[in-house]
């Protein structure tokens, strides 16, 4: 089966000073496979490049040396139209769920911006967000909320729920249950798992718990100082 | 872990302990009719989801609610009722007699002062402690809680991680030797194994000390491993209270089973529907809308009850036992 992202060889180093630089090596000889269907679980201790190395494949940060393929084909041998598909295929959903949404948009604002950008039609939007309120189990009355007034798991579903928008193909979930309580963790992860069998959506899933990692993935990768260490 | 016995009478009481805010969208009942002693020597954890109302209990035991907080109910300590106190009365027992870590470390430190001072301060300003011995025993609170040398005392808390920053709070509120101390969230922003470093340091120094603990928590497992008694609190009521071990282990209340499902060793099992609002919360047993074992009374709001044969008696003949608020009992 063909791989929806690969990675070969990728290695990033940081640079700092003007005139004694210093070079950080945040990862090094990486390579990986994401696959529709299935997860990908990404582990290590802080500091170790994990999401370093999800940026990259998501698109907002390039490495310095290796390539990633998306589809079977170099990010770098593609044109402007690919990539930006490329883009609207990978997204990522982060830590901290309320600080992925713009505190000053209610989450009717907030979606109706991704369904703008994608340029549907206003005659559309309601369809779609109902639509996309469904999969993530929130109800209509959420919609004229801020993220402040809501909770912690609801911010993590409208932030799923605008990625999911993007009709994605794989998803980069760096550590979206770790600042959530164990009930509304149990929901996301669940949640995740039937999206992931129903979307056929490929996962790479950065977590510091083994427990979660044990619970949602098919294969695991364990990275330390910027190297994998056991596939 | 201590025994319950180990000396007469509840340190800290607490009944009918109801919290509400005046807010633009109605009035958020926070807690409500929270009952509960705490012993001598003894961890008690109050555990329970985001937003169930635990802060909002350890905050108004000490007196920290914003204007918008209604306070009915009492705390009593030594004879005293914390929550008829005035200010001047209130603040000699904040720090030294009751403490309080909070759980955001880099929010609750001085930004432009050294953390060995920030600790030193304490005993110098409560204790009339000298200025190089006040440093002195700053260092060595600082060293049992892993943070070795003098460098470490010369750091500013924007120079800490948050797990550094949270272990000089906890040396802060532990250097005056308090007879209570209420650790909200200690080991947030932790890791796993920093965590459990932590907190047993944290333990080991409260036993030394004589003190008790009310950890608030929303780790179980943290609650389970350091915690004598375990209080469950749900939409701002304790539905089950009792010894740690067997709260965990023989759950009785049926929220207190769907949230141990949600552990990772029980399989990430989900509660079914979400927390029920706090402005409107439902009329009887707040669980109801959830519950997978409801009956058609749980519409009529229960009462707390002592079930079970388990019982522990304290030296005055107070009775510790299993307490759950559901009609199934």
């Amino acid at each position: 089966m063909l791989a929806v992202l690969k990675a070969e060889d990728l290695g990033r180093i940081y640079e700092s000073g003007l005139i004694f630089k210093k070079r950080h090596v945040a990862l090094q000889g990486i390579s990986l496979e994401m696959e529709a269907g299935k997860t990908l679980g990404l582990m290590g201790v802080s500091g170790s490049g994990k999401t370093t190395l999800g940026k990259i494949l998501a698109g907002l940060e390039r490495p310095s040396c290796g390539k990633v393929f998306f589809a079977g084909k170099d990010l770098r041998s593609m044109s402007g139209r690919e990539y930006a598909a490329f883009r609207r295929a990978v997204q990522m959903v982060f830590q901290d769920p309320e600080g992925s949404l713009n505190p000053q948009k209610s989450i009717e604002q907030s979606i109706h911006e991704v369904l703008e950008l994608l340029k549907i039609p206003g005659r559309e939007w309601q369809d779609r967000t109902e639509e996309m309120l469904d999969m993530v189990g929130l109800s209509e009355e959420l919609l004229c909320r801020y993220p402040s007034q809501i909770s912690g798991g609801q911010c993590q579903r409208v932030a799923l729920g605008r990625v999911l928008l993007l009709r994605p193909q794989a998803i980069i979930l760096d550590e979206p249950t770790s600042a959530l309580d164990i009930s509304v963790q149990a929901q996301i992860l669940n949640l995740l798992k039937y999206l992931q069998r129903d979307l056929g959506l490929a996962f790479l899933l950065i977590s510091h718990q083994p427990e979660v990692i044990r619970f949602m993935a098919h294969d695991t990768i364990i990275l330390e100082g910027g190297r994998t260490s056991i596939i | 872990m201590n025994s319950l016995l180990s000396d007469a009478g509840p340190l800290l009481r607490i009944e009918g302990l109801s919290v509400s805010f005046k807010t633009n969208v109605g009035r958020v009942k926070a807690a409500e009719n929270v009952c509960f002693e705490l012993y001598r020597d003894e961890t008690l954890a109050l555990v329970g989801e985001t937003g169930c109302g635990k802060s909002v209990v350890a905050s108004s035991i000490m007196q920290l609610l914003p204007h918008n907080a209604s306070v009915q109910g009492s705390a009593v300590y030594a004879g005293r009722d914390l929550l008829s106190l005035g200010e001047r009365e209130i603040a000699g027992i904040r720090g030294s007699e009751i403490a309080i870590v909070f759980q955001n470390p880099s929010l609750a430190l001085n930004p432009i002062m050294r953390v060995g001072e920030q600790i030193a301060e304490m005993l110098r300003l409560r204790r009339g402690f000298s200025h190089i011995s006040s440093l002195q025993l700053a260092e060595d609170m600082l060293c049992r809680l892993g943070l070795r040398g003098w460098d470490n005392m010369k750091m500013y808390p924007f120079q800490f991680s948050g797990g550094m920053n949270q272990r000089v709070m906890i040396a802060t509120t532990m250097i005056l030797s308090p007879k209570i101390i209420i650790a909200d969230e200690p080991s947030k922003g932790l890791d796993e194994a920093l965590a459990g470093e932590v907190m047993a340091e944290m333990v080991k120094i409260k036993h030394q000390m004589g003190a008790s603990l009310l950890l608030i928590t929303h780790d179980l497992m943290l609650a389970r491993d350091i915690s004598d008694r375990m209080a469950v609190m749900y939409c701002g009521e304790i539905m089950e209270i009792g010894k740690s071990q067997d709260v965990f282990h023989r759950p009785l209340h049926p929220y207190t089973i769907a949230l141990l499902g949600c552990l990772p060793e029980r399989g990430f099992q989900p509660i079914p529907g979400s927390s029920p609002s706090m402005i409107n919360p439902p009329a009887g047993c707040k669980f109801y809308p959830r519950c997978p074992n409801r009956l058609e009374k749980c519409r009529r709001k229960p009462k707390m009850r002592q079930v079970e044969g388990i019982k522990t008696v304290s030296d005055n003949n107070e009775c510790i036992g299993r307490e759950v608020r559901c009609w199934l009992y």
